[in-house]
């Protein structure tokens, strides 16, 4: 049971010519590992965390998803910015094959949205719909929980249970703040010019990237 | 995808994909309609004043010679047409307005445009429903073959569906066609079908009309409509040529416009 990534390239065309993204990754994650991954802006984070989430795919090499991996949980994504909150909750819990309203209360009791939940997510602040995207993602229960920057949890009430609840669960963190993987990771890897590089050891993978 | 070490079975994955549809279908009912209780009668009120109205114009300028002047001719005809106009016209604003849903991978965008055809078909279905009865009721014959006329629906249903898979596919690459969709599928009106029979044409004139997929659909509409009294000139295998052309190059057409697409 894992998610595993074998030599996976990614390209994208650009008016210059083939830009590419990333140059053979190689990854290994296993059911209920927490794993952060740090890199700078610009190294390919987003396009990992898109290709670990199985939204686009690869140019070259294999993907072999054999738990259930979350979409990537971010700012933006994978919300209707004219519908709901709880529509969108519903609409995300209907794929997922869970019953839409159990889902909505529990995102209801968990995501402190309050009223907003019945307003347009595009009314919402960043803060809000990142906590949306995680209260329904904890809502559907994933093996692994795969979730791109902007953790704007904090120590908030939010982020404590947040936090309680992640550590029975696989998370895989793409993020440029280290404080948020020594909070939250048991390993650790460093994203830099398309390939990443895995360290056993938290201190050494936050040297590295401090030193970059 | 190369995700062959663990692939569910093939009925997982059409359970799969009816979830996601149907989850879609709801999505796409209150995006257009709102949440409120009677916001879903829109649907149906749109196909229903539109072809109400033009069929009332028809039947007062032909002033009501046999068939040709018929209110059931043009009134269901156009409906029929109007589900293909609904579909194609809206296919090129598909990709764009779904992008966020592709953040979920089994968002597939062919489900995005099965979800918006089935409810442009299940509208014009229903209104041709109340437009069959409606004309009973004020005295006209009852249908031949209701089932016809369904199979007619049908058909145009899987046939614009092809087109507006193509189309969207195409437009995802190529902004700018967009523009002459509208153009293309309002001029295609008069070579539809919808204000003639094959039959009642100029032998030269037939050989053309012949070519076009719509004007078949259109003759068996009318061969379950109206049965014996006229003779209806179609080749459904023709038809289906044409809704197998068009839904493979318009799905390998989406596939090629799915790994070009980024997402923020």
């Amino acid at each position: 049971m894992g998610l595993e990534l074998i030599d996976v390239h990614k390209s994208y065309a650009m008016n210059t010519g083939r830009k590419q993204v990333l140059r053979g990754v190689n990854a290994r994650f296993e059911k209920g590992e927490r794993v952060g991954i740090l890199g700078r802006n610009g190294t390919g984070k987003s396009t990992l965390v898109r290709i670990l989430g199985g939204v686009e795919a690869p140019t070259r090499g294999a993907v072999k998803r054999s738990m259930s991996v979350s979409w990537p949980i971010g700012m933006a994504a994978g919300f209707q910015s004219s519908m709901t909150g709880q529509d969108n909750c519903r609409f995300i819990a209907r794929i997922y094959g869970r019953p839409a309203q159990e889902t909505v209360e529990f995102v209801e009791s968990f995501a402190e949205l309050g009223e907003y939940l019945r307003m347009p997510v595009g009314t919402y602040s960043s803060g809000m719909r990142s906590r949306l995207g995680l209260a329904i993602s904890l809502a559907i229960e994933f093996d692994c929980f795969l979730v791109d920057e902007a953790l704007a949890v904090g120590d908030t009430k939010f982020g404590r249970a947040f936090a309680a609840r992640l550590e029975r669960a696989g998370l895989i963190i793409v993020t440029h703040q280290p404080s948020l993987v020594r909070q939250l990771c048991t390993r650790a890897a460093v994203m830099d010019q398309g390939t990443l590089t895995f360290y056993e050891d938290l201190d050494e993978a936050l040297a590295t990237y401090n030193s970059l | 995808m190369s995700e062959a070490a663990s692939r569910p079975p093939l009925i997982d994955c059409a359970r799969a994909q009816l979830r996601v549809i149907g989850a879609l279908v709801i999505r796409e009912m209150h995006s257009r309609f709102g949440r409120r209780r009677f916001g879903y009668l829109a649907l149906f009120a749109e196909p229903l004043l539109l072809a109400g109205t033009i069929a009332l114009i028809h039947q007062t300028r032909s002033g009501g010679e046999g068939i040709r002047g018929n209110f059931e001719f043009f009134a269901i005809g156009y409906l029929l047409f109007f589900n293909f106009r609904g579909i194609v016209t809206r296919s090129s604003g598909t990709i764009p307005s779904s992008l966020q849903l592709l953040y979920h991978r089994q968002v597939t965008l062919p489900d995005v445009f099965y979800a918006r055809h089935l409810i442009e078909s299940v509208a014009c279905t229903g209104v041709m429903a109340i437009f069959v009865f409606a004309a009973i009721a004020f005295g006209g014959d009852a249908p031949d073959s209701p089932m016809k006329m369904l199979a007619a629906m049908g058909l145009m249903f899987l046939l614009a569906q092809g087109f507006a898979l193509m189309i969207g596919a195409a437009t995802s690459e190529w902004h700018g066609i967009e523009r002459g969709i509208h153009v293309l599928t309002y001029l295609s009106m008069p070579f539809s079908g919808l204000f003639f029979m094959v039959d009642w044409l100029p032998t030269w004139m037939q050989e053309i009309v012949i070519w076009v997929p719509m004007v078949h659909i259109f003759e068996l509409l009318r061969d379950g409509q109206f049965g014996d009294r006229f003779r209806p000139v179609y080749d459904l295998s023709y038809v289906a040529a044409w809704i197998l052309a068009t839904h493979l190059i318009g799905l390998a057409g989406l596939r090629v416009a799915r790994r070009r697409i980024g997402l923020e």
